[in-house]
């Protein structure tokens, strides 16, 4: 295998497609986790990738590595048993905005608390995708979902100042930003402590079309036009993708 | 091997360490909570407070998953919030001990006394069909025997065996012989870490998802029934006491009520099911040997619904609520005087 495509050890090929709808930027994440397993070269036997429910969640199912697919919003405890279990596995939550923030919130405030040792990836595509298109904890303010007919009268959950004053990992990227995002997933991954990566991802089907995007690579060029990279943040403003600053990098 | 006068709740915990317990997760609630006090201070074993029972719960999926023999423990508020995740072991075949010691409901109810009312939920208390093995001991050297039990039928079976007791013998003293000439079950399959095999709450075969496939689901469910099934052989846990005099009435009771019923076992015979689910097969042939049968549960008739249904037979029943346990009441309920 080249260097290009020693990422595919990572996955059970013979397993795809995946259940994602085309042009759905889950894909583009899973490929990029791969990417930064490869360069790290993750042991296979010593890693093992948990995911919750969502189009997200179907993760797990996919990488060629002992894997968990538990219930909605619960990830994160699991992997936390799994990590207090045997220290030595590196433990990997891949899973839905709407998994990890809305009902599993509770699980993340507390093991940011916990510190625990696991990287979490949020798959951020500001929507519920699985159930067809409800508002989620990161869909921004007046935008309309099917259950905010009226455009959203709420705005999104601030994650990364759930993680302020915390030894812990922060970093925000997004699907179109490749480089940036393997570099957040690489450094994630190599920080000893709780880390979590928020990355933007696209859900053409069941939210960019209701907003007016033609087709995925629209979303795409959105997230290259809005977002500004900035590595070295105190707090990322809205339109900046890029890793905190506090994060005591290891 | 010194007696040793033991609270219930420790019983429970000194048992579980010598089945191989070595990861546990909780949440405080009365009157479970003695369990984690007593654990966190056991060095070999990994005792963690989480955030509440949902977490508890899945992180001793993990940890089970991830090698470790692991248990929580709660009473009736927690172990509804457990629910959808006992499910989630059933389907993944997760070995695991889960601790119910009961307390009034529903809802807080009366958090300190003693309770059956979640005998149901043990069985329908998550979503779809599942066929879990429950144990109820009535004493404190029971539920050291039991808990070890407990332990080994979850790994036979790789599910979630249920442990019931309640805020009466769970807080009871009592001098026990703790013993531990058990045969100790090893764990069930390689731990997380060593393969590719994907564990997944949907419908499944062979580790990939199946969620359109009726027949796999039939097959999967048929054989999750006939292993819980043949686990429960094995542990065949009932209590039948005849009669020294001739009698047409059995009485039917089990957990901290069933002490009560001792006291009538000159007038009555007693039957006292140890292993409440899957019910314990004996019943049928023991029942038709009485014209009576009289049952009491601290609950509105959850396990008395379930025997006449197995037996087609109605069933005399005496509810016994609000936690209060009074012998000359129960006489007058069953004299009728
Ligand atoms: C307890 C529970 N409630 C609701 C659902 C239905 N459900 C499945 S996926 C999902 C939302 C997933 O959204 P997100 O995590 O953002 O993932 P996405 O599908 O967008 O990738 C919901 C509500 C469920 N599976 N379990
Ligand atoms: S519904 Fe959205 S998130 Fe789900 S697979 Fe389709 S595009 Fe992706």
């Amino acid at each position: 295998m080249d260097n290009n495509s020693r990422f595919k050890r990572y996955l059970k090929l013979d397993l795809l497609p995946t259940p994602w709808c085309p042009g759905c930027g889950n894909g583009i994440a899973l490929k990029t986790i791969c990417q930064a397993f490869d360069e790290l070269d993750l042991p296979k036997p010593g890693t093992v990738v948990v995911s919750g429910i969502g189009c997200s969640g179907r993760s797990a199912g996919f990488f060629d590595l002992d894997s968990v697919h538990s219930v909605h919003g619960r990830a994160i405890p699991v992997a936390e048993g799994i990590k207090y279990a045997n220290d030595a596995l590196n433990v990997v939550v891949v899973s839905g905005d709407g998994d990890l923030l809305g009902i599993g919130g509770n699980h993340l405030l507390h093991a940011i608390r916990r510190n625990t040792n696991i990287t979490v990836i949020c798959y951020a595509n500001e929507i519920y995708g699985m159930t067809g298109g409800q508002v989620s904890p990161t869909t921004p303010h007046n935008t309309k979902t099917l259950t905010t007919p009226q455009g959203n009268p709420d705005y999104p959950t601030d994650v990364q100042s759930l993680f302020k004053h915390r030894n812990c990992f922060f970093a925000r990227t997004t699907a179109y930003h490749l480089n940036h995002m393997k570099k957040c997933f690489l450094e994630a991954l190599k920080f000893k402590g709780f880390s979590f990566v928020e990355a933007r991802t696209m859900c053409i089907v069941n939210y960019g079309r209701r907003l007016g995007y033609k087709n995925s690579n629209e979303m795409l060029l959105h997230y290259k036009e809005f977002y500004k990279i900035n590595d070295n943040a105190e707090e990322l403003a809205q339109n900046e993708i890029g890793i905190l600053k506090s994060t005591p990098v290891s | 091997m010194p007696k040793q006068l033991l609270q219930g709740n420790e019983a429970i915990v000194m048992a579980a360490e010598v089945a191989g317990l070595k990861f546990f997760a909780g949440y405080p609630i009365t009157p479970a909570s003695e369990i984690i006090h007593e654990l966190v201070n056991k060095k070999h074993i990994k005792a963690l407070q989480m955030e509440d029972e949902i977490a508890s719960i899945n992180a001793i999926i993990g940890a089970s998953l991830a090698g470790l023999k692991a248990m929580t423990a709660t009473s009736g508020p927690g172990f509804s919030l457990m629910q959808e995740s006992i499910g989630l072991a059933h389907m993944m075949e997760v070995p695991l001990v889960i601790v119910n010691v009961q307390r009034v409901g529903p809802s807080t109810g009366m958090p300190t006394l003693p309770a059956q009312g979640d005998v149901i939920q043990c069985i329908h208390g998550s979503h779809g069909d599942y066929f879990p093995i429950v144990f109820y001991p009535n004493s404190v050297s029971e539920l050291y025997q039991y808990t070890v039990a407990a332990f080994n039928a979850a790994e036979e079976s790789m599910s979630p065996v249920i442990l019931l007791s309640d805020g009466y013998i769970s807080h009871l003293y009592e001098t026990i012989v703790p013993h531990r000439d058990f045969t100790i079950k090893p764990r069930s399959r390689p731990p997380l870490g060593t393969g590719n095999r994907h564990f997944t709450g949907l419908s499944h075969e062979d580790s990939v998802p199946q969620t359109s496939d009726a027949d796999n689901y039939r097959r999967l469910i048929t054989r999750f029934r006939e292993k819980q099934q043949m686990t429960a052989r094995r542990h065949n846990y009932y209590e039948y006491l005849e009669c020294g005099k001739e009698t047409d009435t059995l009485l039917i009771s089990y957990g901290a009520l069933s002490r009560a019923a001792y006291y009538f076992k000159n007038d009555f015979a007693l039957y006292r099911p140890i292993r409440m689910f899957p019910v314990v097969e004996e019943i049928k042939s023991i029942a038709p040997r009485y014209k009576r049968l009289l049952m009491m549960e601290m609950n509105m008739g959850q396990y008395a619904h379930e025997i006449e249904r197995i037996l087609h037979r109605d069933i005399e029943f005496i509810p016994i609520l609000g936690g209060r346990i009074d012998l000359k009441e129960i006489k007058q309920k069953i004299y009728g005087q």
